[in-house]
């Protein structure tokens, strides 16, 4: 018989927070993360379309970490660090009674250590001196640096994967770890969805796509506004989250608290293009039809969908369209909400996070709102989106990823019952 | 020419500033990797802060024996003093690295 897969604790770094508290009661109040760039300096910001962003302020690693590693890895890392290890407290595994082998680490990463990487490069085209490259720039952008950097926190000899699928990561990390926990290969592992990486070209390369809202760089908390008429693109953002997956035996074994069960995932290509989505939907639906089969659920026993809802005007038209071909007549009767209303768009830590408010909203019965859908899109009209707190038993929530080069990814989480 | 001293302060300097620990806990005759905790790694990381330091550049070949704050004094040192170049200089002057003196 297949394990069962568990939730057993939960971490955050955010916009709206760091810590699992602070950031769900911002997201319950509907406070955006979303303001004015500064961290550029020296440059400015007048050659850039967007000017916006959902920054973590204030963070210094020092606060959260006393790892002698901690000032070793990039942000992104940082984040992944201050995430598990919340999420490690949080669950109570006290890792001198575990078996190593048995506990893995799987990390979701879109861009990775971007913030030195862009700093050497600059260096080193500007000053051409190759031999003042710093020695930790290959370790620290080498995409699999968070995952080395927690297991070793943790002491973790499991399973170390790093999953890089754009907006997607964290989504097929969560997913693989289920997968993984599933077939008997961990007992536990520890899910991160980090990325931090708004910085002066990742920054000037999104907005050179056209993929940023620019529309409200002077309000900067109405530029992130999923299936609202006046939305125009994502914002970006950068944060972490993380999820402690158990099997649900091992966690009964230890008496832990658990906030709900992974049950079903599908990962799929729309082997279609790099960065658009297929405008029928029917790529979408395909994904969440396979996650509900693979969790042995159907369509009528969805009660909530954290979508992927980028605020763009195609992604979240497609994914409203996709919700109504899966669940038809049901469809408005699901509780919807985008938490990158509330974020912007944390690349590959959006799986994560999104998976945590799904987590969340399954333990409390609360769902956050989706703010600034002031004026909803007919293309995207789904009754069960909401600016305000929904209120609801949740017993099986859908989380929704896609992600660039054509990716797409559902998990289905429920509440757990022996 | 840099007195040694002063080349042994920036040295230890720099290792406290790496180490985040007050440079007076440092002695010169401390072994990187024995008293002061230095994986390889680590010294890496400090011979690149020293490089900055001094100006320099220090060829792989010179690395060996570079195990205590004391030798990588007495190899700076060596450095700065341009009539008397250490044993492997000569290749390093093809890689373009010859010992300059510094204004600072």
């Amino acid at each position: 018989m297949r394990a069962r897969v568990v939730v057993t604790g939960l971490g955050v770094v955010s916009s709206i927070g760091i810590g699992v508290s602070e950031f769900w009661k911002a997201a319950l109040a509907g406070r955006s993360g979303i303001s004015v760039i500064t961290g550029f300096d020296p440059f400015t910001m007048d050659g850039y379309r967007s000017k916006v962003a959902g920054q973590v302020r204030d963070f210094s690693p020092e606060r959260y970490l006393n790892s002698p590693h901690a000032d070793r890895v990039d942000r992104y890392a940082q984040f992944a660090l201050v995430a598990a290890k919340e999420a490690m407290a949080d669950s109570g595994i006290n890792m001198g009674k575990e078996n190593a082998h048995r506990v893995g680490v799987i990390v979701g990463a879109g861009m990775g250590g971007m913030v030195m990487g862009e700093r050497e490069i600059t260096q080193l085209y500007q000053q051409q001196k190759p031999h003042r490259v710093h020695p930790n720039f290959i370790p620290v952008i080498t995409l699999n640096s968070a995952s080395g950097i927690v297991a070793m926190a943790h002491g973790a000899k499991g399973p170390n994967v790093t999953i890089s699928t754009a907006c997607s990561s964290s989504a097929h990390a969560l997913g693989q770890a289920l997968h993984c926990i599933r077939e008997g290969r961990a007992d536990v592992i520890i899910v991160v969805g980090a990325d931090a990486s708004i910085t002066p070209l990742v920054f000037a390369g999104f907005c050179s796509l056209r993929a940023l809202s620019t529309r409200y760089n002077d309000q900067p908390e109405k530029a992130s506004r999923p299936f609202d008429r006046g939305r125009d693109g994502f914002v970006m953002g950068e944060g972490a989250g993380a999820l402690i997956l158990e099997s649900a035996a091992h966690a009964k074994k230890r008496k832990a608290r658990i906030y709900a069960e992974v049950s079903g995932y599908a990962a799929t290509s729309e082997a279609y293009h790099m960065v658009i989505p297929r405008e029928d939907g029917e790529e979408v639906a395909t994904t969440m039809r396979l996650a509900l089969a693979d969790g042995d659920a159907t369509p009528s026993q969805v009660d909530y969908i954290n979508a992927h809802a980028t605020s763009t005007a195609i992604g979240d038209a497609v994914e409203a369209k996709a919700v109504r071909q899966l669940f038809r007549s049901r469809a408005d009767k699901i509780a919807i909400s985008a938490t990158k209303s509330l974020l912007g768009h944390t690349l590959g830590a959006a799986g994560a996070l999104g998976g945590i408010a799904s987590v969340l909203a399954i333990h409390t019965g609360q769902i956050h709102p989706t703010v600034n859908f002031d004026d909803p899109d007919p293309a995207c009209a789904l009754l069960g989106i909401s600016g305000a707190v929904q209120e609801r038993r949740v017993k099986t929530a859908m989380l929704n990823a896609f992600g660039f080069g054509s990716n797409n990814a559902a998990v289905v989480l429920k509440q757990y019952a022996a | 020419m840099m007195d040694r001293t002063v080349i042994v302060d920036k040295i230890i300097n720099a290792l406290a500033e790496y180490l985040k620990r007050d440079p007076a806990t440092i002695q010169e005759n401390y072994h990187l990797r024995d008293d002061l905790g230095l994986d390889s790694m680590a010294v890496i990381e400090l011979l690149y802060k020293i490089e900055e330091t001094f100006n320099l550049q220090i060829p792989d070949e010179d690395l060996i024996g570079l195990t205590t704050v004391g030798a990588v004094a007495g190899y700076v040192e060596k450095r700065l003093e341009p009539s008397r170049p250490v044993a492997s200089l000569s290749s390093s002057a093809k890689s373009g690295s010859k010992p300059k003196k510094k204004k600072g």
